[in-house]
Order: structure tokens, then sequence, then C-alpha cells
């Protein structure tokens, strides 16, 4: 199991998404601009450029059901873009942030959108059919930090987000109005906007990619400190598990299904974790086949060179395994691992197919093959 | 999920009563040429659940006691469980922090081979940990 697919677009992308029809991808090239390709047989090929927002777009999320583009940026404001005829229209969102918007995501029912952003606050945005706009709700309790990630529940409720300040929180997002007041909500006494259900104070460190499992039973985020988190039952009692990384950080992570979810970071490889049958969690391997020769430094070579000084310094001979930093890893991607987006067949409960995209300005699909 | 409480003024006493005991025990294990057993000792409950400087001082005189008379870095290995290589690495750089030419040189030595073992995300959580600290 491997990258099916790899392809350079730019020399650095910040995030992508896909279109209801997984035929074009609609990616942010470290500028102000959102690119969309369309893949012609072979050759990917640009067919719109997005050109609204004055600085670094940070989140884009394509609805399924709606074709509807959102996107997010360091210029503190939202698009929300729709498709006519060949154009895609913008309409400002008016977010009321004094800080950059950090990530953005659309609800389930794609009747809402959630924004983190730098202003320790989450934005919450619905539409006004009566106004012909869209309104930002905020959250601006309980973060002490940047909102780094922010995930949407199944039920379109509940809203779990991850900061610089540690903490996983989530909330309820229950708009008066938009959402309707079903029995199947676990917490139907705190269905107040903006009340928080949990805090979880797990992570030291900054905390990344939170993402709720496909039935929203369980809870999983990445922390700085080379730990992953898995929470069970959030909302009644909850249960925390840390896995420990060998290597370096995650920034994001995906479920493919209950027991399997993916993470991306610093180690330019994803990294397949697995829970067993009495639910606990561990790491299986990288996905990515392709590692350093043995012969080379057994720290990687992005570091060997770093340490074999260190080490030097103690040693009278300088460790003869040092290689040049520059040389590339031999995998997929070359460069951090920002993003990673599920390329969902209409109908299937369990992600086969993923998409990541990194620093390296690479989209890399990927397959799981049966097994899994 | 609330956050571990730390140790309060009032308990300090029973912690320096602690580290007075651990002391005493390392000194023993070393007279017995059992270095990797007094390392397990001295690195046992650390980090200490307390913001006094001082008692992380008089712990970290123990553990530096304990990390110098380590020989055989390979064989200490091998018997030293997992669950303390993160707390050990937070005491590496503490050491390598004193400047000091020995302790610095046994660090580095015993920073390379744990690294070996437990990888880049021990350094990572060593240094991401502001809150327990050593």
């Amino acid at each position: 199991m491997a990258a099916v697919a790899i392809h350079q677009f730019a020399q650095c992308i910040t995030c992508h998404a896909w279109s209801p029809d997984q035929s074009m991808v609609a990616f942010c090239p470290n500028n102000h601009e959102v690119h969309i390709y369309k893949l012609f047989g072979e050759k990917w090929e640009r067919v719109h450029v997005l050109q609204k927002h004055d600085q670094i777009v940070s989140g884009i999320d394509w609805s399924v059901r709606s074709n509807k583009i959102v996107t997010v940026s360091h210029d503190r404001n939202s698009y929300v873009w729709n498709q006519e005829a060949s154009e895609w229209v913008p309409t400002l969102v008016i977010l009321r942030l004094n800080r950059a918007a950090l990530c953005v995501q659309w609800c389930p029912k794609e009747n809402k959108f959630a924004v983190g952003s730098g202003a320790k606050t989450v934005c919450i945005c619905y539409y006004e059919k009566e106004n012909n706009w869209w309104v930002s709700k905020l959250i601006r309790k309980k973060h002490n930090s940047s909102v780094t990630s922010v995930a949407w529940h199944p039920n379109n409720i509940l809203l779990a987000t991850t900061s610089t300040d540690g903490k996983c929180r989530v909330f309820s997002t229950f708009i008066k109005g938009v959402d309707s007041r079903e029995s199947g909500a676990s917490s139907s006494s705190n269905l107040k906007f903006g009340e928080q259900i949990a805090q979880l104070d797990l992570s030291f460190t900054w905390a990344f990619g939170v993402r709720w499992s496909p039935s929203g039973n369980t809870l999983a985020y990445a922390g700085h400190n080379s730990m992953i988190y898995f929470i069970e039952d959030v909302g009644s009692s909850p249960s925390a598990q840390n896995v420990a990384l060998r290597d370096l950080p995650l920034r994001d992570i995906l479920f493919v299904s209950e027991k399997l979810v993916i993470g991306v970071g610093f180690d330019c490889n994803p990294m397949v974790f697995t829970a067993d049958e009495t639910g606990l969690w561990s790491f299986v391997k990288f996905l990515d086949e392709k590692k350093i020769a043995p012969s080379s430094s057994k720290y990687g070579s992005q570091f060997s060179e770093a340490f074999g000084k260190l080490y030097g310094q103690s040693k009278p001979a300088i460790n003869s395994d040092t290689v040049e930093s520059s040389r590339p890893r031999g995998g997929a991607h070359e460069n951090c691992i920002s993003c990673i987006v599920p390329l969902r067949k209409p109908g299937d409960t369990i992600v086969r197919r993923f998409s990541t995209s990194g620093l390296d300005g690479k989209v890399v699909i990927w397959e799981l093959d049966g097994h899994h | 999920m609330a956050t571990e409480g730390f140790v309060d003024d009032e308990n300090l006493e029973a912690i320096v009563t602690r580290i007075e005991q651990k002391s005493r025990k390392i000194e023993s294990l070393l007279k017995q040429s059992k270095p990797v057993e007094a390392l397990k000792t001295a690195l046992e409950g650390s980090p200490l659940k307390t913001r006094d400087e001082r008692c992380k001082s008089a712990i970290w005189i123990v553990v530096h006691r304990a990390i110098m008379a380590i020989k055989d870095v390979d064989a200490m290995f091998s018997s030293l469980d997992p669950e303390y290589y993160d707390t050990l690495m937070k005491y590496l750089y503490r050491g390598l922090a004193t400047g000091d030419r020995p302790t610095c040189d046994q660090c580095l030595k015993i920073h390379e081979k744990l690294t070996e073992k437990a990888g880049l995300g021990c350094i990572l959580r060593s240094l991401a940990d502001t809150v327990n600290t050593v």
C-alpha cells in the first residue's frame, strides 16, 4: 500500500479540498489565491483562480451536496463561493474577527460552517435567507489561545476545537431556527449555543488536528509533544488514551473507520493507528514504504548532520555515518504534511482513499488495500 | 480530565524527607556497584508535582549522582523500563545545561543512546512539556 498518485502543484500548499465528484481540487499555493485544477485525462490543468483574499488562505472546504466552497484567510475574512455557470462568485462573510482565521469546516448538514481563529474565538456561520447573507455567531469564551482546528460531530450540533493553549474542547453550536431539537442529541440539556460540554486537558503543548470518529463515539487529536490522544465517551464519562509517538509530531489526522486513524505531520509520512478488540489504540506503521537506505545515518537525513556535530563534541572521532541534510527522504512527500482529506465514494461508510498536501507543494493520493 | 494538582507548601517537608531517603538508598546502591538500580530509584516519582525550585534542585543532585556513576550505557538500557525514558531525557537536558564538562560528556553519551532507543519523539516531549519540568 502506497501512494497512487503524486502531483506537484506549487512550491508550497497550505490547505486543499476536493470537488464533490473529485474531478477538481482546490488549494492555496501559499499566497492569497485559491487555485482550482481539473484532471483532463492524465494532465492537471488550472481552470479557476479565486482571487478575493488579501493574505494567505489558511482553510478551504468544499461541501459535497451543495457544492459550495468556503475559504478563510489570515486577512480575517471568509468567502463562500457559489458556482454560477462557469464562474465562482464570492459572498463575503463578516466574521467579526480581529485576528487571522486559521481553519474552516462545513458541518455535516452543510447549513453551518465553523472557523477557528487567532482571536481565541470560534465563528459559527449560518445562512440567513431573509437577508441573503451569512451571519457569524462567535464563541468568545474559554479559549486562551489560537484555535488551530475544528471538527463537527455527526449530530451537526457538537463542535470540537483544539487550541495552542493545549486543550481540546467540545461546544454546543445549537442555533434556533437553523438546528432542530432532536431527541438523538446525547446532551440535550446543554443545547445552549456556546455551552462547553467538555474540556480535555491532556496535552501540555499545542494541540492540532481534532477529528471525530464516524459514529461520533471517539475523539482524537494530536499534541505537539509527539503524542496522539484518543478519547471515548466524551459527553458522559471520558476515558483517554495517550499514545506516544516515536518520531516527530502530527499536524492533522483522519478517521478512516471507527478503529483506524491516519496521522500526518512532520515525518512527511502518514502514520497508521488502530484500536484492537479491547479498544486499545497503538501505532501500526508508516504508510509510505520508501524509507531511507539503511547505510545512511540512524536518525534520518534531516538530523544526522546535526547529531553528528553534537555527539562529535564529546568524542574525538566524528560519526562516519554523517550524510548531508539536504538529501531527499525518498518518500512521496518531501516536507511536512499539513493537511489530510478523505476521498469518499458516495454510499461508502469506510474511507478507502484520501489525499494529503504539504509544505512541499505536493498533493498525494493514497489508497488503502483490502486488509484494513 | 482536570490538571493534576500540584503539591502545596505544607507538603514540601514530606518531599524533602523523601528526597533524603532516596539519596541514602542511592548511595548504598552505588556502594554495591548497582548504578542502574540507583538511576531507577532516582528517576522514580519524577517529575515532582511541585513548582518549588529547591525541591527540583535537590532531586537533580541525586539524579546527577546516579547518572555520573553509570559506566556501561548499553547495559543500563537493557534493564531500564521505557516508562523512564521521557523523564531521563528531561534530566539529560538539565545536565547539558550545566555546562560542566564531565557532566556534559556523560549526558551526551547517554543522550545518543537514548535517542536511538526512544526516538525523536522523546526529545520533543522533554522540550515541549513546560509544565512538568525537572
